[in-house]
């Protein structure tokens, strides 16, 4: 919102020695974020009046003249010029040599300078007003036309701003920090706002005398709730002519384009007071003015041209016959103020705020008056409307004729009232404060306060009732902040020592998080809970029991997350397009429609909400990428304290998992996840190419975080233990596993550790060259050469003797 | 050596001509000696000159059929020879290993290092931890809920007017199979993360001083600086009577967290329902130290956050009576927060799942 300073001055006396930085801070700091301050004369910086003596043509172009113009210094310029309305004795506005103007009043100031025009000298330049951006306060009516001050009467030399009256500042108002105080929405508000930050005195707007009688205008508002009061005041002897410049000037400085005097005083009164007023043809209202919902079918020409097709939900200003308006958000154009209009119907009304925010959201339409009612105005507000407007006619139609006036208020509102005790302020202000200083603020800001008991009893003005204050801690802001928040030390809170935190699975989800990327080089994601359709389909995913959103972000975004897995395959898909090789994982919410239960109020039934780990390894080698995912889970334990993990095929194959590498992830007796490579069928769908996919998810809920560390220490082996590698060929049936079991069978062995696997010509069709290491060790004395070939041969034998091995080479 | 013997008028030693072979031997042995430059080289020369069939050896033979007399002082001078010879070859030796390497062939030392890990967690998780720590050792809890919520704990317990706007669909996501119902049946992914905390002050009761980062969802057109999902982070202190002007350490702990540095802040009016007072929180700009410049739009102050003292309405949801329980919230988004530190210029690489950007957060 753009706030004129001139016109806030009008109504309250500023202190003289106030800056504009220090208005600016104060109000952003006390009440509203001030995003700028912007002098108009600067942005017409560099321009004088000019006042044209003569006019020649120009000897070699038929479109410039040769212009002698007095702008102020000893002898006239010659300024060659392409203006077609061009006079002597013309007022205008000339650019001089070595001003720095900014062309359309924004960007960079550029330097004028003297210039050659076909051969003849001009020393400057007269300006369009489109050339200053003021093209909407001196309308050219045709091309070419160069701006034409000469009504403003002002000396040849004088800076153009002063002669134009633009000597103002415009405030800029952030809106959103506008939005609980609809009192702020004009200029009267905002001047009241600074008399009382400053203590200066309020001009109060002059109340005019009102006419008897409603003439021959009746008014039915059918829904109360959402029209609370209605006023329509009919002047008679209007014209449609354009406004003074002094009135233009006003409206157009703080963003709105003059129209014609009627309508600018309309915008005018809303501007200065507002609230929003809206004017009517009287001879295009048949009958009786009716507030009402539209009905099915009705549709309304608005101002700007568009035509709605009403609901019955859309409040509307009728008359006998047809909606003439859209209530509080715009007029119809056929019968507002026209041409011919010499009779006005003048609306003042009140509109509750959430009709007006339907209606207006649901045409995506928003307007000045729209977006004051959203706010919540106060009724009483008409009252000095109404004066303001009555008295601008007065002033601007002097032969105008008020032929009746009718007020309809069935639902007058309520001043707002709070009790609130001085002690209560002090404590929670951590500051002393007096029962006079907390009465004289609240004075200055309209509120009226009777203290007895130790107790304030505080009134809200009627422009600070709709809402925004109604308990202590509204009345503590108010004192708070007109005292100025920085002028409160900052006292640093008491801590309490109670007890060291101990949050285990918070710190536990942290761990995985560090442990995965790290111990295991994962990069942590994320993904949105909403999931694509053609990753659920690409996983197999069962929807039956996803929950899904009412406006989803997209039609094939409607589902929500029950696994991470789906989000998983479009990560890997994406950055497939990057890398071939990569590790990723994420941790966060899935969710479920079942199992529904309360987790606070018993009312609230939430759904089934899990917490889900889930990562994917992505490489060349399947069976690689797969005991990489293995060991990240199976060395986890250790990092987080929790229960080792195990793997076992317990229940079915997971539906994206490929037959040959799935594994359930077990913890103790439960399966709580599932790791596998991504089948063929689930990557094509996915779109994964080239590289293989590796995937785990487990429900992380089900961990359970140790008490504390459970690992133990191991003494030293007294004699120095021994290893040897063997590579046994063995059938592709046998598993590591017995293999492991039946090598750690053997006299001494300490440790079995798979070293690595091979297939191949070598081995032959059907069979696997497996090596691994074994430690020996003894407590009994150090192991000779004949102990340790023993146990090697003891080995093989085994290996040779349960699963038909034999040593590789052999 | 051999002036010496030539003095004692022992012509006949040069007659038999090999003074001279051992003269040369030693000369030629120590050039040979001087110009080795490899260990393995040196050991040639070595068993060349004074090994068991080297030069030297070949000599002393010859001095076996000298005349008798001559024997002696030819062997002496032999093994002198020798000796010095050894000598030679034993420091050359030593030098040759203290300027030797381990390993034939050339070396790049430019060549960069070994990356041990290729994993980080996330940009966000990083910055929500660092606060995380923060705030922990000032005693707080960490705390989170459920990301699906009703409209009883996202709206109505945190003083929204029933017609505020952030409840229509066009600003939250509801869940369908819910668009008749209202209040704790009305459910939707949450829009904010303060309802949170009065789920934590329903279980925990006051005082209360904890933390609660997590995700939080809005309907929204998404462009460089806007989200569907993105993260906040919020902290509450609740007391009797605390005062609003203790507030300002939450805003501290994080502002000096995030920044390294004493943050300069104020606290200015701001609205929202849920807070009573209400402030927006502004830092001082640290680009232009409060000059004024593009960053701050000229004012010399950031806003960064906003924050309050719990609504009175929001403290009886919570079970908590306003006359006695008041504290402080502030929220601020971890997303911004994060684009400011690194300078990231879109806020929708936080959800891409992208390597080439999640990577440089390592
Ligand atoms: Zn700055």
């Amino acid at each position: 919102m753009k706030l004129s300073l001139n016109w806030i001055k009008k109504y309250v006396d500023l202190p003289e020695d106030l800056t504009m930085e220090k208005l600016t801070y104060d109000l952003t700091m006390c009440t509203v974020e001030v995003e700028d301050a912007v002098d108009l004369a600067d942005s017409l910086g560099g321009l004088v009046v000019g006042k044209i003596i003569t006019v020649e043509p120009h000897p070699d172009a038929d479109k410039l003249r040769i212009c002698t113009v007095d702008v102020g210094d000893m002898a006239p310029s010659t300024i060659v010029c392409g203006g077609i309305n061009l006079t002597p004795g013309q007022l205008t506005v000339v650019a001089k040599p070595g001003a720095m103007v900014r062309w359309h009043g924004v960007g960079d100031p550029v330097e004028i300078k003297p210039a050659k025009l076909r051969g003849v000298m001009s020393y400057g330049m007269i300006c369009s007003s489109g050339e200053i951006g003021l093209e909407e306060l001196f309308p050219a009516s045709r091309e070419a036309e160069i701006m034409d001050i000469t009504e403003l009467g002002a000396k040849p030399g004088s800076p153009a701003a002063e002669a134009l009256g633009l000597k103002d500042i415009i405030l800029e108002i952030d809106n959103k920090s506008l939005t609980n105080r609809p009192d702020l929405w004009g200029h009267y508000g905002m001047a009241r706002e600074l008399a009382a930050i400053y203590d200066r005195k309020l001009m109060s707007l002059e109340k005019s005398d009102l006419p008897e009688g409603s003439g021959d205008l009746g008014i039915v508002i059918e829904n109360p709730d959402r029209c609370p009061r209605y006023a329509a005041i009919t002047f008679k002897n209007i014209k449609n002519v354009p406004s003074p410049f002094e009135l233009k000037s006003m409206i157009w400085r703080v963003g709105m384009r003059p129209i014609n005097l009627p309508v600018d005083i309309t915008n005018y009164v809303m501007l200065a007071t507002g609230q929003p007023t809206h004017g009517f043809d009287k001879n295009h209202i048949k009958g009786n003015i009716h507030i009402r919902t539209a009905k099915e079918g009705e549709k309304l020409e608005l101002l700007d041209g568009e035509v709605l097709d009403l609901t019955t939900a859309d409040l509307v200003i009728a008359d006998e016959n047809n909606p003439v308006a859209l209530a509080g958000i715009m007029g119809g154009k056929l019968d507002s103020i026209l041409e011919d209009t010499t009779e006005i119907i003048l609306e003042l009304a009140n509109f509750t705020a959430m009709g007006i925010r339907r209606t207006a959201k649901r045409f995506d339409i928003r307007t000045e008056a729209s977006s004051r009612f959203e706010k919540s105005v106060e009724p009483q507000r008409i009252d000095v409307a109404i004066a303001v407007a009555v008295n601008m006619f007065k002033e601007y139609f002097p032969e105008s004729e008020i032929v009746g006036l009718v007020d309809s208020y069935p639902l007058p509102l309520k001043n707002s009232e709070v009790e609130v005790s001085l002690s209560f302020l002090s404590r929670r202000l951590g500051k002393e404060l007096t029962a006079e200083e907390v009465i004289r603020i609240l004075d200055n800001l309209g509120f009226k306060t009777e203290a007895r008991d130790g107790m304030f009893h505080v009134t809200a003005p009627s422009w600070r009732s709709t809402g925004d204050i109604s308990l202590p801690n509204d009345i503590l802001e108010e004192v708070a902040r007109l005292m100025g928040y920085e002028n409160f030390d900052f006292i640093p809170p008491k801590v309490v020592l109670e007890k060291p935190i101990n949050q285990r699975k918070v710190e536990m989800e942290r761990s995985v998080r560090e442990y995965l990327a790290f111990r295991c080089g994962m990069q942590e994601i994320f993904t949105y809970p909403w999931i694509e359709d053609e990753y659920i389909e690409a996983s197999c995913a069962d929807t039956s029991n996803m929950l899904c959103l009412s406006t989803p972000p997209s039609p094939d975004e409607s589902r929500l997350r029950s696994t991470l897995i789906p989000g998983m395959m479009k990560g890997v898909f994406t950055n497939l397009r990057y890398f071939d090789s990569f590790r990723i994982f994420e941790l966060t919410q899935v969710f479920a429609d079942k199992n529904y239960h309360s987790i606070n109020d018993p009312a609230e039934q939430l759904p089934e909400i899990a917490r889900h780990l889930c990562g994917a390894f992505v490489g060349p080698d399947p069976r690689f990428l797969f005991r990489q995912a293995k060991g990240a889970l199976e060395n986890m334990h250790r990092a987080v304290h929790m229960e080792p993990l195990s793997f076992a095929q317990v229940a079915a194959r997971p539906l994206w998992a490929d037959d040959k590498l799935w594994l359930n992830i077990m913890y103790g007796e439960e399966s709580i996840g599932c790791i596998g490579l991504i089948s063929l069928r689930s990557a094509r769908k996915a779109g994964i190419k080239r590289s293989m996919t590796v995937l785990f998810e487990i429900d992380v809920e089900k961990l359970l975080p140790l008490a504390s560390r459970q690992n133990r220490y191991m003494r030293l082996p007294e004699y120095p233990c021994v290893d040897f590698d063997l590579s046994i060929v063995f059938d592709e049936k046998v598993a590591w596993s017995d293999i492991y079991e039946t090598a750690s069978k053997v006299e001494l062995v300490k440790e079995v550790r798979f070293i690595d696997e091979y297939r191949g010509p070598q081995v032959g069709e059907g069979k696997k060259s497996v090596s691994f290491r074994t430690r020996i060790c003894s407590n009994e004395g150090t192991l000779t050469s004949e102990k340790i070939e023993m146990i090697t041969k003891q080995m093989i034998k085994k290996m040779s003797k349960k699963f038909d091995g034999n040593v590789r080479g052999a | 050596m051999f002036d010496e013997l030539k003095e004692q008028g022992m012509e006949k030693l040069a007659e038999s001509g090999l003074l001279e072979r051992l003269e040369k031997l030693k000369k030629a042995g120590m050039d040979k000696i001087s110009e080795t430059s490899l260990p393995q080289d040196l050991r040639t020369v070595r068993a060349n000159l004074v090994g068991r069939k080297g030069e030297l050896t070949e000599v002393l033979k010859s001095v076996g059929q000298a005349a008798p007399e001559l024997r002696k002082v030819l062997g002496q001078a032999a093994n002198e020879v020798k000796e010095i010879l050894t000598q030679a070859i034993d420091q050359k030796n030593e030098e040759l290993i203290n300027c030797a390497s381990c390993f034939e062939g050339a070396a790049d030392i430019t060549l960069p290092g070994v990356d041990f890990t290729s994993g980080g967690l996330h940009p966000i998780t990083q910055m929500c931890y660092d606060l995380n720590d923060a705030f922990r050792s000032l005693g707080f809890e960490v705390f989170s809920e459920p990301e699906i919520t009703s409209e009883l704990y996202a709206f109505d317990n945190l003083n929204f007017a029933p017609e505020h706007p952030a409840r229509e669909s066009m600003d939250t996501y509801w869940l369908k199979g819910h668009d008749e119902e209202s209040g704790a049946k009305r459910l939707c992914l949450r829009p904010h993360l303060t309802g949170a905390s009065v789920r934590y002050l329903q279980q925990h009761g006051a005082p209360a001083r904890f933390v609660y980062p997590g995700r939080v969802y809005r309907n929204e057109t998404t462009d460089a600086r806007h989200e569907r999902a993105f993260f906040q982070y919020e902290a509450l202190i609740v007391d009797k009577d605390f005062s609003f002007a203790s507030g300002k350490v939450l805003v501290k702990t994080i502002l000096d967290k995030i920044f390294g540095m004493d943050v300069e802040v104020r606290m200015r009016v701001g609205f929202f329902p849920f807070v009573e007072p209400g402030f927006e929180i502004d830092m001082r700009c640290l680009v232009c130290g409060g000059e004024g410049c593009k960053v701050c739009k000229h004012v010399g102050w950031i806003e960064v956050m906003p924050g309050g003292t719990p609504h009175p309405n929001v403290l009886k949801a919570a079970g908590l009576d306003p006359a006695v329980w008041s504290g402080f919230y502030i929220n601020i988004g971890l997303d911004r927060l994060v684009m400011m530190r690194y300078g990231v210029d879109d806020v929708r690489l936080f959800h891409s799942a992208d390597l080439r950007f999640l990577d440089q957060f390592k």
